[in-house]
């Protein structure tokens, strides 16, 4: 048993035309037994900027607390958002400094820049980042998620398109794993706001 | 005679003073008038912006008023240097509160925490007081809005009304008079409170003519939607210019009679 494994997770996010798309699936399970089909693992950081963390539920919501706070306080002192990079090279250190101890997450962070470029980072438990233009992927199936993005993404679509891309190939990725599905949400964050969708999926 | 008992923080005076302490507070009545004022829907803090010279680059950010939480705000009378360690341990510990229990820190907690802080300097250390007294305007869930009042002892009390900084005490005998929630049942509005509040900085400031570059204007209300946030608003220069508009005009009226 992997403790990355315990709860199981499913996020993936991709850049579109100036946009950026963030989905999850929605399922909290205890090893097989299926516990609730509600739990958050994505987090609004800001209007512009979503983080997704997948990994030990407990972990999840611990570093989303953390992570709120320290966001706070450079609001308060920086008197401005912080933009996707900051942030997550905030999140990088966040992690690092449990070099020997680590958070059990592997977080994903997408979000549009001050400039409206879409920007988007994936980071491994120890806050090792990888910085790419077109999708990043964590969870229990990042296999089956590698594999549907790098089959469905094309560069440069619209909101809308995004969202149907985004959905397919997490839908199809978490119905080949025992551990992730049991539900979903989308989020599009593009320059005039964010829209967020539940999908209807297989509960099983 | 007290030339003996005033050097060291950490000594009483034989009257059973801290004459250091009442020396900060003296630093603090030099310093630019900060008047607080608490209405029915929200909080108003005016304070006067001291333009010490022409070379100075503009102001990117204020001098006075800081923001401390999503539901607190606070404004400055005294050394900004002391201020700013202030504000910092304020805003970590409203923001360490939130993290721990999930919930917005109350105010007088919030306040008291400071005062804890600054009392210290009063006691320990061999270390001066701040020289800085704040105002605090926030709401919390079970007391609503809040405003409080603190000085470089480490006290604070709880406001209605009140004016700290340079002719606290004339702005102070101004308010007794014009400031009577019991007379008409309840606590002015904003708009209100915010006229009072530029009627007041005109008699401390005396002398000076009022205009928005030497008033800053801040309301804190709440949203009218469902999460209720706290909205923390420094008026444009417009929009101060309208309300001192407004105070000339009344004065100007009245005047006469």
């Amino acid at each position: 048993m992997s403790i990355l494994e315990y709860n199981g997770a499913a996020i993936i996010a991709m850049t579109g035309k100036n946009c950026v798309g963030i989905a999850a699936d929605t399922r909290l399970g205890i090893q097989a037994q299926t516990v609730a089909t509600d739990f958050k693992k994505v987090f609004k950081v800001n209007d512009k900027l979503f983080v997704g963390l997948a990994g030990l539920a407990t972990d999840v919501q611990t570093l989303d607390q953390i992570l709120r706070f320290r966001q706070n306080l450079y609001e308060l002192r920086e008197e401005r958002p912080m933009t996707p990079k900051v942030f997550s090279n905030l999140l990088s250190n966040i992690l690092y400094e449990k070099r020997f101890g680590p958070w059990f997450v592997e977080p994903v962070v997408a979000g549009i820049d001050e400039a409206g470029k879409p920007f988007l980072s994936e980071m491994d438990l120890i806050g090792a980042p990888v910085y790419t233009d077109d999708f990043v992927v964590s969870g229990t199936c990042s296999g089956n998620m590698y594999g549907m993005c790098e089959t469905l993404y094309k560069p440069d679509m619209e909101p809308d398109d995004l969202f149907e891309t985004l959905s397919q190939a997490l839908l199809s990725s978490v119905d080949r794993d025992a551990l992730s599905g049991w539900g979903g949400v989308v989020h599009i964050i593009t320059a005039d706001g964010v829209k967020s969708r539940v999908l209807k999926g297989r509960m099983d | 005679m007290a030339r003996r008992y005033d050097s060291s923080t950490t000594t009483f005076s034989p009257e059973g003073r801290l004459h250091q302490v009442e020396y900060a507070i003296e630093a603090i009545n030099n310093a630019g008038t900060c008047v607080g004022i608490l209405a029915k829907d929200g909080i108003v803090l005016a304070s006067e912006r001291q333009l010490t010279s022409g070379l100075l680059a503009p102001a990117k950010t204020s001098e006075k008023t800081y923001k401390l939480s999503q539901h607190s705000t606070c404004c400055v009378a005294g050394l900004t240097a002391d201020a700013n360690i202030l504000i910092d341990q304020a805003r970590l510990r409203a923001g360490r509160y939130e993290y721990q229990y999930q919930e917005p820190i109350p105010m007088e907690q919030l306040v008291e925490h400071v005062c804890n802080y600054k009392q210290a300097y009063t006691q320990y250390g061999g270390l001066r007081p701040f020289g800085v007294s704040f105002l605090f305007a926030g709401y919390d869930q079970h007391y609503g809005f809040q405003l409080y009042q603190t000085d470089p002892s480490g006290n604070y009390s709880g406001w209605k009304a009140t004016v700290i900084g340079s002719n606290n005490q004339a702005g102070k005998s101004l308010l007794k008079t014009e400031y009577d929630p019991e007379s008409t049942g309840e606590l002015p509005s904003v708009e209100v409170a915010l006229r009072l509040a530029v009627k007041v900085l005109n008699k401390t400031m005396d002398g000076t003519a009022a205009s928005s570059e030497k008033m800053e204007l801040f309301v804190m209300s709440r949203e009218d939607t469902e999460e209720k946030l706290c909205v923390h608003r420094i008026l444009t220069n417009d929009e101060a210019q309208k309300v001192i508009d407004e105070v000339e005009a009344e004065g100007a009226g009245a005047g006469d009679s």
